[in-house]
């Protein structure tokens, strides 16, 4: 009797604690798309990919001509369109940018044809969506849930900041954000060891430095 | 074209987006952004417009970086292939 008195007091003991262990359940983990970014395995990807643009980007071919602002622009640009190809399509802000290229090539080479469809054939799955979304999603400013006008106005000019959000309703805006945050971090993340890696070669030699790009 | 609405249906039904929904974005949102000075916030209360204005001003900072990175890797890349060969050597090796 003692001795089962004492283990319930003990089971008792431990099922408070696990009760309260329950309650202070730790927040949930980001979702797996995050993760993704934040993992080694896809900045290497990422590096590759941008070395690859880069080498064909082929900038100021005379070595006379001085330094030019807009090849800062292009390296961006080609940064910004390796960053989308690594998300594999699976976000508006990735599939905006490769459009927004798509759409310049389309107008350089053929003036007279501006027709949507040919001019959007590249992206193909977000045209569909794309459109979808355009005749069914409310805009921001119907959502009555946050109502107020401060909010709202922050939340345009958050969606205007990310491409490809100018006109999505608030939830879709707020993920396409956190997706896009974490994408530019880890493009920031492997730019940076990119220039490291170039600017300082001799002074590591060790496989410590070139580790970094795989 | 069926298929494709059927894909984005779950936001059809979902038009009328529940406010948890949205505060669970937001809160994600808050947990990206860097924490400066949020230890001494409640993990409770996260304000809505605080948050995006942060993160509208974190997304600037972050374009930015990256413009000036790519300013920087342009000024490399425009300097005499020594630099390409470095890339490449540092590539193989």
């Amino acid at each position: 009797m003692d001795s089962n008195q004492t283990t319930t007091t003990t089971s008792s003991s431990s099922d408070l604690s696990h009760r309260k262990r329950k309650k202070k359940s730790p927040p949930s983990p980001p979702p797996p798309s995050l993760q993704k970014w934040r993992s080694e395995k896809q900045q290497q990807i990422y590096s590759t990919k941008l070395v690859q643009a880069l080498r064909e980007l082929r900038i100021s071919q005379t070595p006379s001509s001085p330094s030019n602002p807009r090849n800062g622009r292009a390296v961006r640009e080609v940064a910004d369109r390796a960053l989308a190809v690594a998300a594999r399509g699976k976000t508006l802000w990735s599939r905006a940018i490769l459009s927004k290229a798509v759409k310049l090539k389309f107008r350089k080479h053929k003036r007279q044809r501006i027709t949507a469809p040919s001019a959007l054939t590249h992206p193909v799955i977000a045209t569909g969506s794309i459109r979808s979304k355009k005749q069914r999603g409310a805009t921001v400013m119907r959502i009555k849930a946050k109502g107020l006008p401060a909010v709202q106005r922050k939340v345009k000019v958050l969606s205007r900041l990310v491409p490809g959000c100018r006109k999505q309703t608030l939830p879709v805006v707020l993920e396409e954000t956190t997706d896009y945050i974490a994408a530019m971090e880890m493009q920031i993340r492997a730019m940076t060891a990119l220039l490291s890696a170039v600017t300082s070669p001799t002074e590591h030699e060790e496989e410590g430095q070139t580790h970094v790009l795989g | 074209m069926s298929s494709r609405r059927s894909r984005s249906s779950r936001q059809t039904g979902a038009s009328m987006i529940s406010e948890d929904q949205i505060n669970d974005l937001v809160l994600q949102l808050h947990r990206l952004l860097p924490e400066l000075g949020n230890n001494n916030r409640r993990s409770g209360k996260v304000s809505a417009s605080k948050v995006l204005q942060e993160t509208c001003t974190y997304i600037r900072n972050l374009n930015k970086e990256v413009d000036d990175l790519s300013e920087r890797l342009s000024q490399l890349l425009e300097s005499t292939d020594s630099a390409q060969a470095a890339l490449i050597r540092s590539l193989l090796m």
